[in-house]
């Protein structure tokens, strides 16, 4: 049984369709979600983390069905057994304005039925560590800088080693060397939780997914291990001094020459060596180019 | 006051033959009341005040939320802080909560701190003065080390012994002679910081009685040294 | 001065520690702590370890999450569990500003009222129902609350939390108004028979709030109260709002808020929170 299994889930907005017939389904390790803005990732994770309902489809988690229906009324027993093995951090999330970091983890901490005082404190000050806040715990958040208070917001979620780690553009804000300690952080829990990110950054699936799902208008371009992914592109990718016109996309590299995507190769193009970017952008392809023009959709 | 500096010379050179250091410059009278009556004191000695610099850094990253520079301040002072309250109260639950207390106060009010005093001094003002007004109420508790009492056992190394002897012998004897409300005042305002009218709170008396009795103490201490044979042996 | 400073060596410290050194020499040797540094950290390792480190965790707990203010010690005093009393100190409305102004807003209600002689209850019956309601309406948290993710998908539950907020409001607030009221000029049961419409009033509100949000519910149940109170000034008794018929319509309609709320459990698909 998956952690996490979804069938067929749809979301609407209004007259927009975030999510359009999505499959998902995952246990342990780390799953990457990709996709440009308005492709439905924070929805879908929004639905994974119980936070808003589907329109239509099946959602498992932990085998529990978080809605209920008509049929079989859920009893509310049921979502707050799937949220006591959940961890959650928001895309955006805000911090009460004169809260110390030791003090928000600890509110979210009671919210989560850490009733016993040594016990909480305790698993404060080790998510903490996790995240290393150790030295700056005390400190008002509203003295934090950005990437520091997203880690207040990892360690959050981080508490009781959820099952289910839903984590909503996790790196945005930290530098290369925060993100690669989230890196190590999430690779370790993956070990034991299922976990779930988004982002727009390649280079963190690539360093730190097992399987990829690209998102694109609401429904899945892909879904599979990320070196299946990184072998769609082989053979589509080169170095060559002129691009052409007939490329999927291609940039200027700072050695001078071209770095080319699909479509045919140029003449005189050295083949090259695919990345997940690549791979990511072919997918995308006219999709992207697509979306990058309409206006961001409701995500 | 040059005089007495000559003395201080005189002395070390004293103390210099007994150990190839320098002066046990501790309870002389004058260094005594001098130094009391340059609070807040400015840690002028040599190790004095790189260490107390470095302890002002912690206070400073303290204000800033930093519990690793509480956790280094805790580690320096807090062992002879416990000492010294030991040999006030000797009730040791009493003693550590007022040391916890110290310390959560030193985090909580960091600020208050003038940037350029004796963060060791001050700790030992917050400290003493939480214990005073805990054992207010309670008068089965001792406060003041045994005047009166023979020196116990312990015996400290044949050296010291000797350098003790020299430094104090007649000091010592000058102070035991002092009557008890006068010996009181020096421990309390001399010896633990407290302001004339702190001591006159924990002795019962009046802020004056205390400041008259202060006087008197020192004048008659000036007059026991000039009694002995201390400034003879020490030409 | 000499550069060279002399050092108490480990016996003389120890014996210090241990309270082996008479009067003066332990003095000296306080008085020599108060200058050296090294002397002080080389007593450190002599006095009593574990009790050292059992102040230390006393310490770091103290700082990482220190006491709750009062109004939460009192709580915890009379009983209420220690995670609620987290809680509950986080919340806007029970914060000293808010409870303070409810006791000013409703000091000077009461004061208009019994100042102007018996005829006009008309400011306390308006205000003293209202502030719980108001104090109601913000426990559902800012308009923009920032931790309202957190809080939707964490298993406390945000209904419970906005209950337990409510209780915490009502709780601080009723008692000293219900003194507020004997006050007043008028019939004794005038004290308490405010509280008929207090206590039907917030039902209504969380009702209204499941549709409007609790901004809107508030204004909504704030000008329909005072037009009620209002009318009372047209030529009909001052207590006529907290009269016996009127206090069932109110009870009525709180009857039925709390059937629109408890149907509203029973809607499919919803995730979780009723309010």
């Amino acid at each position: 049984m998956n952690a996490v299994d979804l069938h067929a889930v749809t979301k609407s907005y209004g007259r927009t369709r975030a999510l359009d017939g999505v499959d998902l389904a995952f246990d342990r390790g780390v799953t990457g979600l990709l996709g440009p803005n308005g492709a439905g990732k924070t929805t879908l994770l929004r639905i994974v983390a119980t936070s808003i309902a589907a329109d239509s489809g099946t959602v498992r988690l932990l085998g529990l069905d978080p809605h209920g229906s008509n049929e079989s009324p859920t009893s509310p027993g049921d979502v707050t057994s799937i949220r006591r093995e959940l961890g959650y951090l928001p895309q955006e999330l805000g911090y009460p304005s004169d809260m110390t970091a030791f003090g928000f983890v600890e509110y979210v901490a009671v919210l989560k039925e850490w009733n016993d005082r040594n016990r909480r404190i305790r698993e404060v000050r080790r998510v903490l560590e996790l995240v290393g806040l150790t030295d700056l715990a005390t400190r008002k958040i509203a003295k934090l800088s950005g990437g520091q208070k997203r880690r207040v917001g990892l360690a959050q979620s981080l508490l009781g080693d959820p099952r289910i780690l839903v984590l909503d553009e996790p790196t945005t804000g930290l530098d290369p060397v925060q993100r690669a300690d989230l890196r190590r952080t999430l690779s370790v829990a993956g070990g034991h939780s299922a976990v779930l990110l988004s982002t727009h950054q390649t280079e963190d699936v690539a360093a730190l997914c097992e399987r990829v799902v690209v998102l694109v208008d609401g429904r899945a371009r892909f879904d599979g291990v990320v070196t299946e992914l990184v072998a769609t592109a082989e053979g589509q990718v080169w170095l060559a001094d002129d691009p052409g016109p007939d490329s999927v996309v291609s940039w200027r590299t700072g050695s001078g020459r071209h770095h080319v995507v699909g479509g045919p190769p140029p003449p005189g193009a050295i083949p090259a060596e695919p990345t997940l970017e690549d791979a990511y952008l072919l997918l995308l392809g006219a999709d992207a180019r697509r979306a990058r023009a309409a206006p961001t959709q409701l995500s | 006051m040059s005089g007495r500096t000559r003395e201080f010379d005189r002395a070390a050179g004293i103390g210099r033959r007994f150990r190839g250091a320098g002066t046990f410059s501790v309870l002389r009278c004058d260094n005594v009341f001098m130094a009391a009556e340059r609070r807040p004191s400015s840690g002028t000695t040599s190790t004095g005040t790189t260490s107390n610099g470095d302890d002002l850094d912690l206070v400073a990253r303290v204000i800033d939320a930093d519990t690793r520079a509480l956790k280094e301040l805790y580690d320096r002072h807090a062992g002879w802080l416990h000492a010294r309250l030991m040999r006030r109260c000797n009730d040791s639950e009493v003693v550590a909560d007022v040391l916890q207390d110290t310390f959560v106060a030193l985090w909580k009010d960091a600020t208050k701190f003038r940037g350029d005093g004796d963060v060791a001094g001050w700790l030992w003002g917050i400290a003493f003065r939480r214990l005073v007004s805990r054992l207010r109420s309670r008068k089965d508790v001792v406060l003041m080390p045994e005047w009166d009492g023979p020196t116990l056992g312990n015996v400290p190394a044949a050296e010291d012994e000797v350098l003790l002897g020299v430094e104090y012998g007649d000091l010592a004897g000058a102070l035991r002679r002092l009557s008890p409300e006068f010996r009181s005042v020096v421990q309390a305002v001399v010896l633990d910081g407290l302001t004339p009218k702190e001591a006159g709170r924990l002795l019962g008396v009046r802020e004056n009685t205390v400041k008259t009795r202060l006087h008197r103490a020192k004048a008659q201490l000036r007059g026991a040294l000039s009694e002995t044979a201390l400034e003879q042996k020490w030409r | 001065m000499s550069m060279q400073t002399w050092h108490a060596d480990r016996d003389l410290l120890a014996a210090y520690v241990d309270g082996g050194l008479g009067p003066v020499e332990g003095a000296s040797v306080e008085q020599h702590l108060n200058r050296c540094s090294q002397c002080r950290r080389a007593m450190g390792p002599l006095v009593d370890a574990p009790a050292l480190d059992r102040v230390w965790a006393g310490v770091l707990e103290a700082v990482e999450s220190p006491p709750l203010p009062l109004p939460a010690r009192l709580a915890r005093r009379l009983g209420v569990a220690e995670p609620t009393t987290i809680l509950l100190a986080a919340t806007a409305s029970l914060r000293t500003a808010w409870v303070v102004s409810a006791f000013v807003a409703l000091s000077f209600a009461a004061a208009a009222a019994a100042l102007s002689g018996g005829a006009a209850l008309a400011p306390f019956l308006l205000v003293a129902p209202l502030v719980p309601v108001l104090g109601v309406a913000s426990a559902y948290g800012p308009r923009e609350d920032p931790l309202e993710s957190l809080v939707v998908t964490a298993p406390y539950g945000r209904t419970r939390l906005i209950l337990v907020r409510s209780l915490g409001v009502l709780v601080s607030v009723l008692p000293f108004a219900v003194c507020l009221g004997l006050v007043l000029h008028g019939p004794v049961w005038l004290a308490v028979a405010w509280l008929g419409p207090a206590l039907a009033l917030v039902p209504i509100l969380m009702a209204l709030s499941c549709f409007v949000g609790p901004r809107a519910g508030a204004t909504a149940v704030a000008i329909a109260w005072s037009g009620v109170v209002l009318l009372s000034l047209r030529g009909v008794p001052a207590t006529w709002p907290v009269e016996a018929t009127q206090q069932a319509a109110y009870a009525a309609l709180a009857v039925i808020s709390l059937g629109v709320l408890l149907v509203r459990t029973r809607q499919d698909r919803r995730i979780g929170a009723v309010l």
